[in-house]
């Protein structure tokens, strides 16, 4: 990216530059500068880059062997004064990203040996990231490797997973996500594809165990995300209790249900499980005299995704899995990775992919069958011509000949 | 098969095991939690049918969730002198202590706060600020989030502490370019950088980003990479006896940045960057489910260091929300129930609204495709 018009002249930008950095130290809200200070990240790059108004970083490289995603780089543009570079690992979070001491002192050692003692907590993907210098690239992933993570999640292969807390420290979990979390990671097809990029963009995996979707698993590729079937359980004794210590209003849980499946008679708070739509908003309120039901199965969404060809997108309800069927999920996965990657233009996401295809195309050709999967678009086509096979226009035939026989 | 010992590196080393990595406390209870209570803002108690209780307390984070060594370690002899012995960290990009009684909470909560974090969220609050990387690392980001991030923080920090109530939960994503990496547009306010206007092609860097010229020839022009990654087809290539021209026609061009995030020939103008403001989406299945936000103001300027114009936008739209949403009403469902024509109205911008509207005629396949995307059952309607 060229300079842009009217940067002032290097001495004068640095000034600048400098002055902005410390207007961003002041007030209440916790300080990014002030902690890029204590480190050895080349801060004045930063703030040249907010004088410019443009951001002061090129694509670099860096090759670190046999570690082909994670690994990312960058120079300073041309314009910047006195230059910098800027590289950085991105590395797997624990499960539930649960940080014991002796592992922050580690990553901390870590950073201050072979860093440049900078850490980026936690990104979206839901990994977390570590600045480095290029020559300690190769020393940092053995030491990143020695205590027990690694380095991966980039460019066009499955990104770092990300699952909720889950049962470790959530009352709603519906599932056990940290252990499919540890399941999927030590599938072999899992490992591969998250170490060499092939694919033709990037795919997402999200682990959430409850409609309130703290992964944020609606917009993975493929997400998972914990349910129910019918309504939530009640324990008539307890709510009782909690209308009477003032803790909760029924009437107010009826009139707060989305799908309007509560009713109070002013004894006895009735749930319709038919009309349940799982929105937690009773259960959140009145827990844990409101649960979620007993019979647990697991959502699957795919096609959701933020950067894509078609824009942001959340996923598509495709059916059921059981709590346990973590082999079935792994497999689910790469059955929908196969007809995106054979079929897919570079840089289409599966949801992408998914509305090129149409949905109903796409589960045929990945062979994707799955217990309370939709029968039917929720609306018809508003284009009334269609390529239809031989064996469709028989069935509607068939469909005619059964109303020509009831009339 | 190659004999270099470093090949094993392909094998990933991934941070799998529960036991090693899950703090004792935390293993005893396991999937036996029962219980919740609320200790003010920023404090969250969970009970254990063991008798176990753990406190949380939830730290709000540096933009971007940035955090030196240093600081890294002074939280790590807190969480060892007044915790569990543990951090966790949170998709919110905050940090959460975790403790065994409240009179410890409330020690860290001092301790933390006077080092300059603030603790708070949970409830109706502000849950936090997520910020991607932007000028700190980026190539393609045109605003920087991080400062933008810092300059709302410094404003709203009294919704996140608890000071100023909120009627639900608001969180706010600020992302740098189209890209959206703050993690998208389904939540309540996402602020996403614009380029405002269509590339200008750098023909200079351009050769970067297409094939060898010998592999060139033999490809058909629609055929090239950076002409089919355009969803609206603004970008053709054209050959011009032996040299190659790449065109963009900007009434075709929807700014999605597609072509900069893919190659580094893409520039712009500060002068025509801004950032659009989306509200009015949300990931979690309450209320009435997830969707993504909607865009209320599709340029505004971005100045650094203070972004004035973003910061009043937004405590608008939130002042709105606070003077007439329902208690428990977050700002997705207090849009849905006053109506998108009236909450406009209420923010002052009446004018602005129809910006789906003037999309050319061109974008009308790439519209055909979003709406193909909207025949299909969601969660909310599948589940």
């Amino acid at each position: 990216m060229a300079a842009p018009p009217g940067l002032p002249p290097p001495e004068e930008l640095l000034k600048r530059a400098d002055e902005m950095l410390r207007e961003l130290e002041k007030g209440p809200w916790p300080s990014h500068v002030s902690e890029l200070r204590k480190t050895r990240y080349p801060l004045h790059v930063y703030g040249v880059g907010l004088v410019a108004r443009k951001s002061p970083w090129g694509p670099g490289t860096v090759r670190v062997k046999y570690v082909n995603t994670g690994v990312l780089s960058r120079w300073a543009r041309d314009w910047v004064p006195n230059g910098g570079e800027e590289t950085h690992f991105r590395v797997f979070h624990t499960p539930g990203k649960f940080w014991k001491t002796d592992f922050i002192r580690q990553i901390a050692k870590i950073s201050k040996e072979l860093g440049v003692g900078l850490i980026e907590i936690v990104g979206q993907t839901g990994a977390f990231v570590i600045n480095l210098t290029k020559d300690k690239a190769e020393e940092m992933v053995d030491a990143l490797r020695e205590i027990g993570t690694d380095v991966g999640g980039s460019g066009d292969a499955i990104r770092a997973l990300n699952a909720c807390v889950g049962p470790a420290l959530c009352e709603f979990a519906l599932f056990d996500t940290l252990r499919w979390y540890a399941e999927f990671y030590k599938d072999k097809r899992i490992n591969d594809a998250i170490a060499t990029p092939g694919f033709p963009y990037k795919f997402k995996i999200k682990i959430s165990g409850c409609p309130m979707d703290c992964a944020r698993a609606n917009r993975a590729d493929v997400g998972f995300i914990g349910v129910w079937e019918g309504a939530p359980e009640v324990d008539q004794e307890l709510l009782r209790k909690k209308i009477e210590a003032g803790e909760v209003d029924p009437k107010e849980l009826a009139a707060r249900c989305p799908s309007g499946a509560i009713s109070w008679d002013g004894k006895e708070l009735r749930i319709d499980g038919e009309k349940c739509k799982k929105s937690m908003e009773c259960i959140r309120r009145a827990f844990p005299a409101i649960k979620p039901g007993k019979k647990i199965k697991i959502a699957v969404v795919v096609g959701g995704g933020v950067k894509g060809r078609f824009g942001p997108k959340l996923g598509n309800f495709i059916g059921y899995l059981g709590p346990n069927d973590t082999q079935k999920a792994i497999d689910l996965v790469f059955k929908a990775i196969e007809p995106w990657n054979n079929e897919a233009m570079p840089k289409c996401r599966l949801g992408d992919y998914i509305m090129i295809a149409g949905i109903e195309n796409f589960l045929k050709k990945a062979d994707i069958k799955l217990e309370g999967m939709p029968e039917m678009a929720k609306t018809g086509d508003e284009v009334p011509y269609a390529v239809l096979s031989k064996e469709e226009r028989e069935e509607y035939l068939n469909l005619v000949k059964e109303l020509k026989g009831r009339a | 098969m190659t004999s270099d010992p470093k090949a094993a590196r392909l094998q990933k080393v991934f941070p799998v095991d529960l036991d090693k990595f899950l703090p004792d406390i935390i293993k005893r209870n396991y999937g036996k939690w029962v219980d919740r209570k609320f200790h003010g803002a920023g404090i969250i108690e969970h009970i254990s049918e063991t008798g176990e209780r753990v406190f949380t307390v939830k730290v709000a984070m540096p933009p971007n969730a940035r955090l030196s060594a240093d600081t890294l370690e002074k939280f790590a002899d807190i969480a060892d002198r007044l915790g569990i012995g543990a951090l966790r960290a949170t998709m919110a990009g905050n940090l959460e202590f975790l403790t065994d009684s409240l009179e410890k909470a409330l020690k860290i909560k001092e301790e933390v706060e006077s080092m300059g974090f603030p603790v708070g969220g949970w409830g109706p609050a502000m849950w936090g600020i997520n910020s991607c990387t932007a000028f700190l690392t980026c190539t393609t980001s045109v605003v920087d989030s991080p400062s933008i991030t810092k300059a709302l923080g410094d404003v709203l920090k009294p919704y996140f502490t608890g000071e100023e109530k909120l009627p639900a939960k608001l969180r706010i994503y600020v992302s740098g370019c189209p890209a959206m990496c703050a993690g998208g547009t389904a939540i309540d306010i996402a602020i996403v950088g614009q380029w405002g206007a269509p590339p200008i092609i750098r023909e200079e860097a351009l050769s970067y980003c297409l094939p060898p010229p010998k592999a060139l020839e033999k490809i058909a022009e629609s055929q090239v990479f950076l002409v089919q990654i355009c969803p609206t087809g603004a970008l053709s290539l054209r050959r011009e006896g032996g040299r190659v021209k790449l065109t963009l026609i900007p009434e075709k061009c929807i700014n999605c940045a597609r072509c900069k995030e893919n190659c580094d020939a893409f520039d712009y103008d500060p002068e025509n960057v801004g950032v659009a403001i989306l509200v009015g989406g949300k990931m979690s299945n309450t209320g009435r489910g997830p969707r993504l936000g909607r865009v209320l103001i599709p340029w505004l300027p971005a100045i650094p260091p203070r972004y004035e114009e973003i910061v009043a936008v937004v405590k608008r739209v939130i002042d709105v929300w606070r003077e007439h949403a329902q208690p428990g009403e977050r700002l997705a469902e207090f849009i849905d129930r006053i109506g998108w024509q009236r909450f406009v109205g209420l923010v002052g911008l009446e004018k602005v609204h129809a910006v789906y509207q003037r999309i050319p005629d061109h974008v009308r396949t790439f519209m055909y495709f979003r709406q193909r995307y909207e025949a299909w059952r969601r969660l909310r309607e599948g589940i």
